[in-house]
């Protein structure tokens, strides 16, 4: 465990440890655009410079290790003036087109020229002119002259994504990142490029020209596209959800999220949601309030199920959390006695794959949760069970803890089919599907709350337990599961937000690592 | 006083080919030093003090004790890639005498126990690629590489390699890249080359002429080849002179030689009614010397190093009182910004920064402030890099505008040449 001295104060780290690394450990500022903690060492950006006592030559942080005893500084007079001129040669040639960057807010260049630049420009002559709209593929946008060749993008597809998509082209001050012919940057986890590009110049086609990012509000949370449970933020404001950027977590995502998940809130907003308690009856529907219809339906379901356990039959799908589940068998079967609970898988053939990085076949946040649920009160009915018994129209009532996302599910028209021959369908679900309304004589349809507006946790393919927090109301009249349980049925208390007692292993949702300021305020760093 | 020691039978023709190499005493030094042992060898070039030819002047033999003492495979490679404005000696030595080079890098390759070497050669340079490819086919046919050379336990390769045209790849770690096929960009350091090189393995890199001179070290002895030169530089040295003398050309003389004898002894002095004004005397990145400083220059490492300038690869450039300062620098600077690779930004950037202000200045369009700001760029780009480019377009400008800030005025003020009375633009 080297001990060194940075900028006076005394720093302990272990064992090859780069300066830089110390500088973040010891929660000290230090000025780097081409340095990312999830990526191998380039060393060009020459910003993170500091005097190491005994040298004569200024040392850049990221590829030197501290060795017993160093005494560091970045605060002495010459180091400020390398980092003030690094950043002068930065900005030279850039466009300084802020007003009209989707950067602007969050920008690298904007930032630590407030905490390490303010000078006034001396270049007279003309910058130099690149391209400004680069299709680099399907998903994002390269504006050439914005760039600073950090170069993090192109390590990011040779290092992370493996797909070596990207490259800078010419040399010297005409070089430029671009792809090779006919292979545009295309790959499932291209936008992490946008994420660690710290100036404007990757922009993703989703966001770009849509907000400010100043107007944004951001809620931590986890993703729910699938089983890894990857750690998120989602930026917000009154008109809805905009985009989502992966945040730090070691144990499960690292710095890193697929595009994927970077869609989830998109289903989340209030035009892709279910947004009133309705029943429809004959082809008339009806909007009821949660209190005038629950208790009723309740009392009706509870009978049916005494009086006959075989006549209603309750799914659930992977997408809600632990204590939605508990809650709603803790009153259907263990206080009614309800039999039939079946799990919906939603694409049975890819449940098990992985692709070597993020992405699951399991396109459900809570798979792990539900089964676990279904284990401690030994249901194991499957859905052949199911499937027989509503061809012997022996099922009645259908109570269906529907899709969330239903991106995620290609097969509800098939499984709508089967659910026909029920009298009565309750749907559950946050989004909305045609023909749902239609599917028996009598279909009541209930929002659901997202995981973006609920407390909540999801137990991920790890096994991985995962605390949500809600954000902000998006439908009003959407419940939770337990809220919906609590409408069925007053007296029930449920497991409302009660940790599940398990062995399972628990991990908090991560705080991302306190990073300087200018990580800090970075979507990603 | 020239001092052939190297070059002394290159202006025959028949010692290119191997037969006629022979006839001068070629590869006896390789059949010595195959019975030596390899740690004697790197003693020898050790005591010789031999300094690295190829612009740095770094000590060979301590280069060499650099490499790690695993059985891990190493390689040998030589640059070749002679790129630096002025200098055309490794083409000269290339071109005449083949299997010297090869000599050189056999015994070299021994020493330090290397399987496989490379010669990297400026792509530019055709004649001297096919040459070495025909004199390598020769010392294969010969048994003099391959395996067990000249029935020693030795076994060793030898392959050309042609450059692509980048200035940069005579950096020995961008040379590095290019070789292993990537963009030829120098390689963030640590590690060293002598630890993880070619191919992530032990690599020494040295200069066509620091291998070549190893064969009279090796032949006569270090004490011998430390009767030229002086103590902290010894032996002699190709100097490449070009510029404003009667008689440019390659000479051979022992460092140490007073720049004053090389100009007007060997070289015929300037023509007649011109002026020495300026002498760059080790490349374009070296810092120029003024007339005054030339004269009592001496051609070695230390003498240089202390006039604050370098003696680089040993291109000498002479500058009489007809050109212009100004302009000069000119096509220096458009030469590092076109050749700067990009990786760092302070050269990425401050190279083009420097082209723009001095065509600016050339152009009439000069502001009196960018003559400081010249400086105050160079400076900011000296010693914040990867590799040494940015100091070697920085140095120049410092030096030029130090020493001839009254030219640069005169040409910002009244918007032409001091020198030839017209602006760039109006030629």
């Amino acid at each position: 465990m080297p001990k060194c001295k940075i900028n006076g104060k005394e720093v302990d780290v272990p064992q090859g440890t780069t300066i830089i690394e110390a500088f973040k450990a010891s929660g000290q500022e230090i000025a780097h655009y081409c340095w990312h903690p999830g990526l191998s060492v380039a060393g060009v950006c020459r910003l993170c410079m500091v005097q190491i006592e005994g040298q004569p030559k200024l040392q850049i942080a990221c590829n030197t290790e501290v060795k017993e005893g160093m005494v560091i500084n970045n605060n002495s007079e010459t180091v400020k003036d390398t980092v003030r001129w690094g950043l002068d040669f930065h900005l030279i040639n850039h466009p300084l087109d802020c007003p009209i960057c989707d950067q602007a807010g969050e920008c690298g260049l904007q930032e630590q020229y407030m905490q390490f630049g303010k000078y006034d420009p001396e270049m007279a002559e003309h910058k130099v002119k690149k391209c400004k709209v680069v299709d680099l593929g399907p998903t994002v946008v390269l504006d050439s002259e914005r760039c600073i060749l950090c170069s993090r993008c192109v390590r990011f597809t040779d290092e992370v994504s493996k797909t070596h998509e990207l490259g800078i082209f010419e040399r010297g001050d005409r070089s430029e990142i671009g792809t090779f012919d006919g292979k545009p940057l295309n790959n499932k986890y291209s936008l992490n490029t946008v994420d660690i590009c710290p100036v404007g110049a990757l922009t993703s086609k989703d966001f770009r020209f849509r907000q400010r990012v100043w107007y944004l509000k951001e809620h931590n949370t986890i993703c729910t596209g699938c089983s890894t449970g990857c750690n998120v933020k989602v930026y917000y404001n009154e008109e809805g959800c905009w985009r989502v950027k992966p945040r730090y977590n070691p144990d499960i995502n690292g710095y890193w999220m697929c595009d994927e998940g970077r869609d989830i809130y998109k289903f989340i907003n209030k035009k892709n949601r279910l947004q009133e308690i309705t029943m429809t009856e004959k082809g008339v529907s009806k909007v009821f309030q949660a209190e005038e219809l629950l208790p009723q339906l309740g009392l009706e379901l509870k009978n049916a199920v005494q009086k006959n356990p075989e006549s209603v039959a309750l799914i659930l799908t992977g997408q809600y959390s632990c204590e939605e589940y508990q809650s709603l068998l803790n009153l259907m079967v263990k206080s009614w006695g309800l039999k039939n609970v079946f799990h919906w898988v939603n694409h049975p053939e890819s449940m098990e794959q992985f692709d070597g990085l993020l992405l699951r076949g399991d396109k459900n946040p809570n798979t792990k949760g539900l089964l676990n649920e279904l284990d401690l009160l030994s249901l194991t009915q499957t859905w052949k069970d199911l499937e027989e018994k509503l061809h012997r129209n022996l099922i009645k009532h259908l109570i269906v803890a529907g899709p969330e996302n239903l991106a995620t599910f290609s097969d509800v028209k098939e499984k709508l089919k089967l659910f026909s021959s029920a009298n009565k369908l309750i749907w559950l679900s946050a989004g909305i599907f045609e023909g749902v309304s239609s599917v028996c004589s009598q279909v009541v349809q209930i929002p659901t709350k997202t995981f973006f507006e609920k407390e909540g946790s999801y137990i991920n393919h790890k096994g991985m337990k995962q605390r949500v927090t809600p954000g902000v109301e998006i439908v009003k009249s959407a419940l939770s599961l337990c809220e919906f349980v609590e409408g069925l049925h007053h007296d029930n208390k449920g497991a409302h937000f009660q940790d599940m007692d398990s062995a399972l292993v628990d991990t908090k949702l991560k705080e991302p690592l306190k990073e300087n300021f200018f990580t800090a305020t970075r979507g990603s760093l | 006083m020239e001092v052939k020691l190297l070059t002394e039978h290159y202006h025959r023709p028949e010692y290119r080919k191997l037969s006629g190499y022979k006839l001068y005493g070629g590869y006896q030094v390789l059949a010595k030093a195959l019975q030596m042992e390899p740690k004697t060898i790197i003693e020898e070039v050790k005591a010789s003090g031999l300094r690295g030819r190829g612009g740095a002047g770094f000590p060979t033999g301590m280069k060499w004790g650099f490499l790690p003492s695993n059985h891990e495979p190493r390689y040998l490679l030589c640059n070749a890639d002679e790129g630096e404005p002025g200098t055309f000696k490794d083409r000269l030595m290339m071109e005449k005498a083949p299997h010297q080079l090869i000599e050189g890098m056999i015994i070299s390759a021994y020493a330090i126990g290397s399987q496989k070497s490379y010669i990297y050669v400026r792509g530019e340079y055709f004649d001297s690629i096919r040459i070495l490819r025909e004199a390598l086919a020769e010392a294969y046919k010969a048994g003099l590489l391959g395996k067990k050379i000249l029935g020693s336990n030795f076994s060793h390769d030898m392959d050309v390699y042609s450059g692509a045209g980048a200035y940069i790849c005579g950096e020995e770690t961008g040379m590095i890249s290019s070789l292993e096929g990537l963009k030829g960009q120098p390689k963030l350091k640590p590690p060293f080359p002598a630890l993880q090189g070619y191919l992530k393995k032990p690599t020494i890199v040295n200069n066509v002429e620091t291998l070549a001179a190893v064969v009279p070290i090796v032949r006569d002895g270090a004490k011998v080849y430390r009767q030229n030169g002086t103590e902290k530089s010894p032996g002699t040295k190709l100097f490449s002179v070009s510029g404003n003398v009667v008689r440019p050309g390659n000479y051979e003389v022992p460092l140490g030689l007073p720049l004053k004898e090389l100009i007007f002894g060997i070289c015929g002095g300037l023509k007649p009614g011109r002026k020495l004004k300026a002498v760059i005397p080790g490349g374009s990145s070296a810092p120029v010397l003024t007339a005054e400083e030339a004269l009592r220059a001496h051609l070695d490492y230390e003498s240089l190093a202390q006039m604050g300038t370098m003696l680089g690869s040993g291109a000498v450039i002479v500058i009489d009182d007809s050109h212009c300062m100004v302009d000069l620098l000119g096509v220096i600077a458009h030469f590092y910004h076109h050749e700067s690779c990009g990786q760092c930004t302070p050269c990425r950037e401050g190279t083009g920064w420097i082209d723009k202000i001095l065509h600016s200045i050339l152009s009439g369009q000069g502001r009196l402030q960018d003559i400081h700001l010249l400086e105050r760029v160079s400076e900011h780009m000296m010693g914040k890099t990867i590799c040494a480019l940015s100091d070697a377009a920085a140095m120049p400008v410092l030096s030029f505008v130090n020493k001839f800030r009254e030219e640069f005025e005169f040409y910002v003020r009244e918007g032409r040449s001091k020198v030839r009375g017209v602006s760039h633009a109006q030629m």
